[in-house]
């Protein structure tokens, strides 16, 4: 597959798209970066259409997300043609209304994969988090369906200050359903940069048990059945694919992969809110191989980055540029959260102190400012002697 | 040579550059197809007989149409193998 993702990084092929077919949805999670409200979603003629364009263009990896992609009445209709296109088709969803129908129907569409948050074993807190009741138990009864008809399920486990304690339930139950799983640490500010859920997210400092756990880290030949070959934490929002091809490239998004919303606007990424086009006035090749931002984001070399290309633990770093840019306001910036996390990384590998570049400026800059100022001379005259 | 191959519709493939890759939904296998399978795969429509298709590989590559049968043959063999088409659905009369 490397081959592959090289190619289509040298060619710029858009190989991996996120497709969001509504931002409606039918749970209120606490840390969602969206605003549920319809705004004019694309139309099942005109999402084909852009199925059709993204065929065209390369497009291999499909994954329909949302909002809550059972919610739009033309779901299956949708993923029938994707599939006539012969996309391989991931879902992501909650799941709420899956039921042994829809589950027979989606395997016998050939979906690939389906991803379902899950943040609690308790239903209290998973509840709480999504503010619907019952909905842990609709959405582990729907696993149950998704299994029966020998379908591919994922758990994904956003950790936030809510259910910090709570992936160990979570993995316990993964491995009774037999389905790998991701623990997320990743809460973003919403799409229009509002910041008020980042205060969910759990400290660098409050997530060293978590990391460190066990649990998290198994010695090789333990034969956990339901890990697979993905890291068990990183973003759900990720493919969790690595290649050599990343290598001096940020990440993927804009180089063989973008996001595409429900009213036709394209995206380097979801997490990268730059504006490259709408597909109701654009073709998606206008926007993907012209457009002035996906071209910007994909000149971006790690070899480039001002801060980050000289600190000396970018190694255990995992920035991304789409947070880099919500919040730090600069594509090519550091930002604190992942300085806080790659210096969480390197101490747990065994480095003493580590600072990253970010902090050891600002420590320069703290520390310049700190510095009393250095007397006025005074001249004897000025005195009075 | 009268039967006529047919993709599995299940799988998922895309074409780069002349040469294909496929994807399993039911266990993500990952399979690569080189420029001349890819051909083969690309005309394995159901409609085509293998002879059909052994002509089609004659029109593109510099080769008898002695050797663009047997290598046909072979590689349709090979991709039944992998279940990524099935061998034959009709015998033509």
């Amino acid at each position: 597959m490397d081959r592959w993702i090289q190619r289509t990084v040298q060619r710029h092929l858009p190989w991996s798209v996120h497709l969001d077919i509504t931002y409606r949805c039918n749970e209120r999670c606490i840390h969602c970066y969206l605003d549920h409200t319809d705004y004019g979603e694309m139309s099942t003629q005109e999402i084909k259409g852009v199925l059709d364009q993204l065929a065209e263009a390369g497009t291999l990896f499909l994954t329909l997300s949302g909002g809550e992609i059972f919610l739009r009445s033309d779901l299956f209709e949708l993923i029938g043609y994707a599939r006539k296109l012969h996309f391989d088709v991931s879902l992501k969803t909650n799941a709420l209304l899956i039921d042994t129908q829809k589950a027979r129907k989606l395997r016998e569409l050939g979906v690939r994969r389906i991803q379902i948050s899950i943040y609690s074993t308790d239903p209290e807190v998973h509840d709480a988090i999504t503010k619907v009741r019952g909905s842990l138990k609709r959405s582990i009864r729907a696993i149950r369906f998704l299994k029966a008809q020998g379908l591919h399920v994922k758990i994904a486990c956003p950790l936030m200050k809510q259910n910090l304690s709570a992936y160990r339930g979570v993995l316990a139950l993964a491995e009774e359903l037999g389905v790998p799983y991701v623990i997320d640490l990743t809460i973003t500010p919403k799409m229009d940069g509002d910041t008020s859920i980042l205060p969910l997210r759990v400290s660098a400092q409050s997530l060293l048990p978590v990391l460190q756990d066990p649990i998290l880290n198994p010695p090789p030949d333990t034969g956990c059945a339901a890990r697979d070959s993905t890291p068990v934490t990183g973003s759900a929002t990720s493919s969790g694919i690595e290649s050599e091809a990343y290598d001096d490239i940020p990440c993927s998004a804009g180089h063989n992969s973008c996001y595409i919303s429900p009213y036709g606007d394209v995206l380097p990424c979801v997490q990268m809110p730059i504006p490259a086009g709408n597909l109701r006035r654009q073709s998606f090749g206008e926007i993907w191989f012209d457009s002035r931002a996906m071209n910007r984001v994909r000149a971006v070399r790690e070899s480039h980055l001002p801060v980050c290309s000289g600190c000396s633990i970018r190694q255990y770093c995992e920035r991304c540029p789409g947070l880099a840019h919500m919040e730090g306001g600069d594509l090519l910036g550091a930002y604190e959260r992942a300085c806080d996390m790659a210096e969480l990384n390197a101490r747990m590998a065994g480095a003493v102190n580590p600072v990253s570049a970010l902090h050891a400026m600002k420590a320069l800059t703290d520390d310049a400012a700190s510095i009393p100022m250095k007397p006025a001379q005074v001249s004897a005259s000025d005195c009075g002697h | 040579m009268t039967s006529r191959p047919m993709r599995n519709p299940q799988l998922a493939w895309r074409e780069i550059d002349g040469e294909i890759v496929i994807i399993s939904p039911e266990d993500s296998q990952v399979h690569e197809l080189n420029v001349t399978a890819a051909l083969v795969w690309k005309r394995a429509d159901g409609e085509q007989t293998l002879e059909e298709i052994a002509a089609g590989m004659v029109s593109e590559f510099d080769v008898t149409h002695e050797s663009a049968r047997k290598d046909v043959a072979e590689l349709i063999a090979q991709l039944a193998e992998k279940q990524l088409v099935t061998a034959a659905v009709e015998v033509k009369t």
